[in-house]
């Protein structure tokens, strides 16, 4: 059967209307939940990104001078390799450091046309046996200095302490989320609910004559994800207009590597596009609860 | 038109409401449900609308096992059937003409049909003058002539009548009866519970009489007892 879109609007807009209250309230809560995804996200991005380097267990990075000899490399690497203080070891030569950087810098391709794979030094990743702050401090100071080598960064604890965090409040910010989500879900099966009753005898006159199950069902369903998706929109807004500040308040000089923290387009798009999607299936989800309940009886 | 096959009905845990029945009803035919209350007329008008199904037999409605009918098909199968019950269910904040059209509105009738079927059967049951009326406005009897017109605007082939004049006084129920019988005269085959007896003693139609769920008389041209 055809269905008439000028009364499925109709009836649509008639239910948001007469419940102007409680759905108010459940696309706020949609919204409250999806931005704490978002931001969530859009913190673990920053961080994995800003911590790129200091992937498993890589306590510190040799960094070599671009002009290095060959000579040079392969002498730390003999004694890195030979050294008993040295669990794992990978080196990174040029090409390996440019499509690091190109991974690391994907979203700014501005960025990685003015680099090219002899600007970038090649480097040692270093697990040590030992990953007391002591014992890496005792190796770093070996190679401090040695010919060919730029300089000797460490896995610092402000690092690790700003994983830890980070770890830390996105699991939180994520389980509040998902709470909150749950309650999203209950507060737009409720406001279905209240519709589904308000027009109860609508409904009954329009099974009495034959209208389609569908037909019945698709201004509540509709309702539902209106909810859902107007909640993601007034998120994503929030999150477009909190980024700025989000960004300035990370502590970029604690970053000893890349500081530069930015959240481009292409990466918030995705971020969008997924909020988006789930403000869509929590709303559509409780809609179709609401309607399997209290409609098909 | 509709036929039952040994027929039985029982709710949750209680007594049959319908016990084995078995009737056959024509195209056009006018028929009678008699009976004191819980006897089981309204549930066999709730059988054949498949409001219920039936624990055991089958039921054929214009044509179609409805015991056997899938849910997404019953939509289908009631625009074959109009119904009028006793509180005529109404919409209460749509004027006359909207109540009626909203029957053809919701399976998807073209606004053109809607626009010149609504006036036609308003003429019909004589409620021309209240279109734009709202239902408290209008007397009991034009309220159950609306709920006729919608019951018929879309030219069903039966006419199940629950109660139709269980609200009226006996003058107003006349011509409710009047209305019914013109239906009735189109073809359609009307079905009507009742226990309104001067107006089954006058019509002298086909009268079934149920007594505690089961089939107690099926007399043509009968009388209520």
């Amino acid at each position: 059967m055809a269905l008439r879109l000028d009364y499925t609007v109709r009836e649509t807009a008639k239910n948001v209307q007469r419940n102007v209250v409680i759905t108010v309230a459940s696309v706020l809560c949609v919204s409250v939940s999806l931005a704490l995804v978002g931001f969530a996200l859009m913190a673990r991005q920053g961080v994995e990104r800003a911590t790129g380097y200091w992937q498993g267990d890589i306590q510190f990075i040799v960094w070599m001078n671009v002009e290095s000899t060959s000579d040079q490399i392969e002498g730390i690497s003999r004694s890195l390799d030979e050294n008993r203080g040295v669990e794992d070891l990978t080196f990174f030569d040029q090409e390996a450091a440019y499509e690091e950087f190109l991974d690391l810098f994907a979203d700014t391709p501005e960025m990685a046309e003015t680099v090219t794979a002899a600007d970038l030094p090649p480097s040692f990743r270093v697990v040590p046996v030992d990953k007391s702050p002591e014992a890496v401090a005792e190796l770093v100071s070996q190679y401090q200095g040695q010919p060919g080598v730029m300089r000797v960064s460490t896995a610092t604890e402000a690092i690790e302490a700003i994983q830890a965090i980070s770890n830390f409040l996105t699991s939180v910010g994520l389980a509040v989320a998902v709470i909150l989500l749950v309650v999203a879900v209950l507060i737009i099966l409720t406001t279905i609910q209240l519709a589904i009753y308000t027009r109860r005898r609508e409904i009954e006159v329009m099974r009495l004559v034959g209208a389609s199950n569908s037909f019945i069902r698709i201004p509540f369903m509709l309702e539902g994800l209106l909810q859902g998706l107007v909640g993601a929109v007034l998120a994503i807004g929030a999150l477009a207009i909190f980024k700025p500040f989000f960004e300035d308040s990370l502590p970029a000089e604690e970053l000893p590597l890349f500081s530069e923290l930015t959240f481009s387009s292409v990466e918030m798009f995705g971020t969008y596009l997924f909020l988006t999607s789930v403000g869509i299936l929590v709303g559509t989800v409780a809609a179709a609860i609401a309607v399997s309940y209290f409609l098909d009886t | 038109m509709i036929r039952l096959d040994n027929v039985t009905k029982v709710y949750k845990g209680d007594v049959p409401a319908l016990r084995e029945a078995n009737v056959n009803i024509d195209k056009g035919e006018f028929v009678f449900l008699v009976g004191a209350s819980g006897s089981g007329k309204s549930t066999f008008i709730r059988l054949l609308n498949r409001e219920e199904v039936p624990t055991e037999g089958q039921i054929w409605v214009a044509g179609k096992d409805v015991s056997s009918l899938s849910s997404s098909k019953v939509p289908f199968l009631r625009r074959n059937l109009g119904c009028v019950f006793q509180d005529y269910k109404l919409l209460t904040n749509k004027t006359v003409t909207e109540n009626v059209a909203f029957a053809l509105e919701v399976i998807g009738r073209p606004k053109s049909v809607i626009r010149s079927q609504v006036p036609a059967i308003l003429e019909l049951v004589g409620l021309a003058d209240k279109a734009r009326s709202f239902p408290h406005e209008l007397s009991g009897g034009e309220q159950q002539r609306v709920s006729i017109a919608r019951a018929f605007v879309n030219r069903p082939l039966i006419l199940l009548a629950d109660e139709p004049t269980g609200n009226l006084d006996p003058a107003t129920s006349v011509g409710i009866m009047r209305l019914l019988e013109r239906i009735n005269k189109t073809g359609t085959t009307v079905v009507m519970a009742t226990h309104d007896r001067s107006i089954v003693d006058k019509m002298r139609r086909r009268v079934i009489e149920l007594e505690r769920g089961s089939i107690i008389r099926d007399q043509a041209r009968g009388v209520y007892e």
